[in-house]
């Protein structure tokens, strides 16, 4: 295998690569072995998609689902009926808002206004309601069909929106562990200092009682949003918030304690600014590879010359790919910025950029409003 | 860009003359077409993208569970797929789903990792060959499986499902390069793991 190989071209194995060139008998001998495992199954029979375009759409699906135009016909007149049925119904009462399901793990949290005490009883957290737990107690909340959050001890924690494409929770204070399955963007946390948006993952979010959090992400990665600052943290990374500084730098967790100190300076330390170009020495003398991911966010995070110091231990750690130039990357180009945090090979940032485009990733008015009612009542303490 | 009106008329009218209609219409055609409500759309995605999922997921979770979670990851998708707003971007959306779908898996079962040394070496009955073909592969696959993470999932799309380099990145949406790595090196530690014949030339020129 390695006499395919040119000098200078370490990767070029054309036969593993795409099958092209001459054989690896070793490559072809593992295909063969493996052939066993490959997928076979034959497509499930899919429900039925509800367009979200309109009637014209709909009618096109029936056209497709029934090619006879009558019983396409006679499926709109069902469908009509069903709607007139659906307008004309009571208003639903109010155990039927929407909202999520709470699970006791332990002690009596609380669920809006009541309490639940038996093991493995349930309520329902319902939109501008809060979750709040003692020092004793613990919960489990069913987020829709989406995932599951675990409530710890001494947390409160608020929904303020559960709409299909967007469910939006409020963590005031404490611990919660998220497991999420949706599609990525679908899932936020609000917290004092940042929002926390699922891009496909598991991660445990704290905040303090000040205000400043942490986030650890144990699967797939997460977008830490603040200010017009963004922060991506894959698995086995974490990044800090403070209050009024928002978003601090992601850093893998294994990273050398020097780094880490350093890191936590520049982010939040008030430094001079000849202390912030040795304490960044410090960042920079002490990256490992891994540690690209921080130096990816300091490159938007440091001016002039510092970001010059930046930029050369980056490109010595993860080389620019092509497209990605010195001078795209000093003018803050995103799309050169994007280009080489894929090359990081840590999460396609291009789903973070669909949910900054999402128009309705700003938080629902009612749910400004509870924002509002939230800090009055703190104020008012 | 046709309007999905158009769209879902021109699917069905191509449906109807060509089978291989799937390869007829891009990945964003049939989004949109999906989107618009066509489950026909939606199963040529599943004929182009079940493969990748089926890798993705036999990285990570025992080879009897997966086949299920293949159909369950697409039909969780299906009624989500109006969220996704780019739509030539199917591929990376349904990746991510898959890859959630193990650690949802994990929590149900309450399983850990290490299930995927002790699963039992069933498999679906079409499988063929001899005891000691399959005993082969079970013990190439746990190997690949104890690869990093990024490693075992390529190195199963292109060893495992059959996928080129350039046909992996156009579907999960790493790039050429990061593929082209993830390949090169889940290769050499897999060769290293296993002691085959280059692996083990390389180490006696160290």
């Amino acid at each position: 295998m390695s006499s395919r190989k040119t000098p200078g071209d370490e990767f070029n194995d054309p036969y593993l690569w795409d099958g092209s060139g001459e054989p690896d008998p070793e490559v072809q001998r593992l295909e063969k072995s493996l052939t066993v495992f490959r997928h076979r199954s034959e497509a499930p029979t899919f429900p039925i998609i509800l367009p979200t375009a309109g009637t014209k759409s709909l009618v096109s699906a029936l056209q497709n689902l029934w090619p006879r135009r009558s019983a396409a016909v006679a499926a709109m007149a069902a469908f009509a009926i069903a709607i007139s049925l659906l307008v004309s119904r009571p208003v639903p009462p109010i155990a039927q808002r929407p909202g999520w399901e709470v699970t006791r793990i332990e002690g009596a949290p609380l669920v809006g206004k009541h309490s639940i005490q038996v093991t493995g009883a349930k309520a329902k957290l319902e939109v501008g309601e809060l979750l709040v737990t003692n020092s004793t107690s613990s919960a489990t909340v069913t987020v829709a069909e989406i995932g599951e959050i675990q409530v710890d001890p001494g947390t409160r924690v608020r929904l303020l929106q559960t709409m299909r494409d967007r469910k939006r929770i409020s963590l005031e204070e404490g611990t919660i562990h998220a497991a999420i399955w949706a599609p990525p963007g679908e899932f936020v946390v609000d917290t004092p200092s940042a929002t926390a948006v699922d891009l496909g993952c598991a991660y445990t979010l704290h905040v303090a009682p000040d205000g400043s959090g942490l986030l650890r992400t144990t699967l797939g990665w997460v977008g830490f949003h603040s200010n017009g600052h963004d922060s991506f943290i894959p698995a086995g990374a974490v990044c800090p918030t403070h209050r009024n500084l928002g978003a601090g730098t992601p850093y893998f967790e294994d990273a050398t304690e020097p780094f880490r100190t350093a890191l936590a300076q520049l982010d939040f330390g008030n430094l001079a600014p000849e202390s912030r170009s040795t304490t960044l020495q410090i960042v920079l003398s002490q990256a490992r590879k891994d540690d690209a991911l921080s130096l990816w966010h300091l490159l938007s995070r440091t001016q002039a010359a510092d970001r010059e110091k930046v930029f050369r231990r980056f490109a010595a750690l993860v080389p620019p790919p092509s497209g990605v130039t010195r001078e795209g990357i000093f003018r803050l180009d995103q799309k050169q910025l994007d280009l080489w945090w894929n090359a990081l090979d840590l999460g396609d940032i291009s789903t973070w950029r669909f949910w900054e485009q999402t128009p309705d990733r700003a938080m629902p008015a009612n749910a400004q409003s509870l924002e509002k009612k939230q800090v009055t009542l703190k104020q008012s303490r | 860009m046709a309007t999905p009106l158009n769209l879902q008329l021109s699917f069905a009218d191509r449906a109807a003359v060509s089978p291989s209609v799937s390869r007829d219409f891009s990945e964003e055609e049939l989004v949109r077409a999906a989107q618009a409500g066509n489950r026909a759309a939606f199963g040529y995605l599943y004929e182009r993208y079940a493969g990748m999922v089926h890798g993705i997921l036999l990285s990570r979770v025992p080879i009897e569970a997966v086949e299920d979670l293949v159909q369950d990851v697409f039909v969780r998708a299906m009624p989500r797929i109006h969220s996704l707003r780019a739509a030539d971007h199917f591929g990376g959306w349904i990746a991510a789903i898959a890859r959630n779908r193990v650690v949802d898996f994990f929590r149900d079962s309450h399983s850990r990792t290490d299930q995927l040394d002790a699963e039992s070496q069933n498999e679906p009955a079409s499988h063929s060959g001899s005891t000691a073909d399959r005993a082969e592969a079970h013990a190439i696959l746990k190997v690949i499986r104890s690869l990093p993470d990024s490693y075992r999932e390529t190195l199963i799309l292109r060893l495992v499902e059959g996928m080129t380099g350039p046909e992996i990145a156009a579907r999960t949406g790493l790039t050429h390069g990061s593929v082209r790595v993830n390949l090169h090196r889940g290769m050499q530690q897999l060769r290293q793991a296993l002691n085959l014949g280059s692996a083990a030339k390389s180490v006696e020129k160290l």
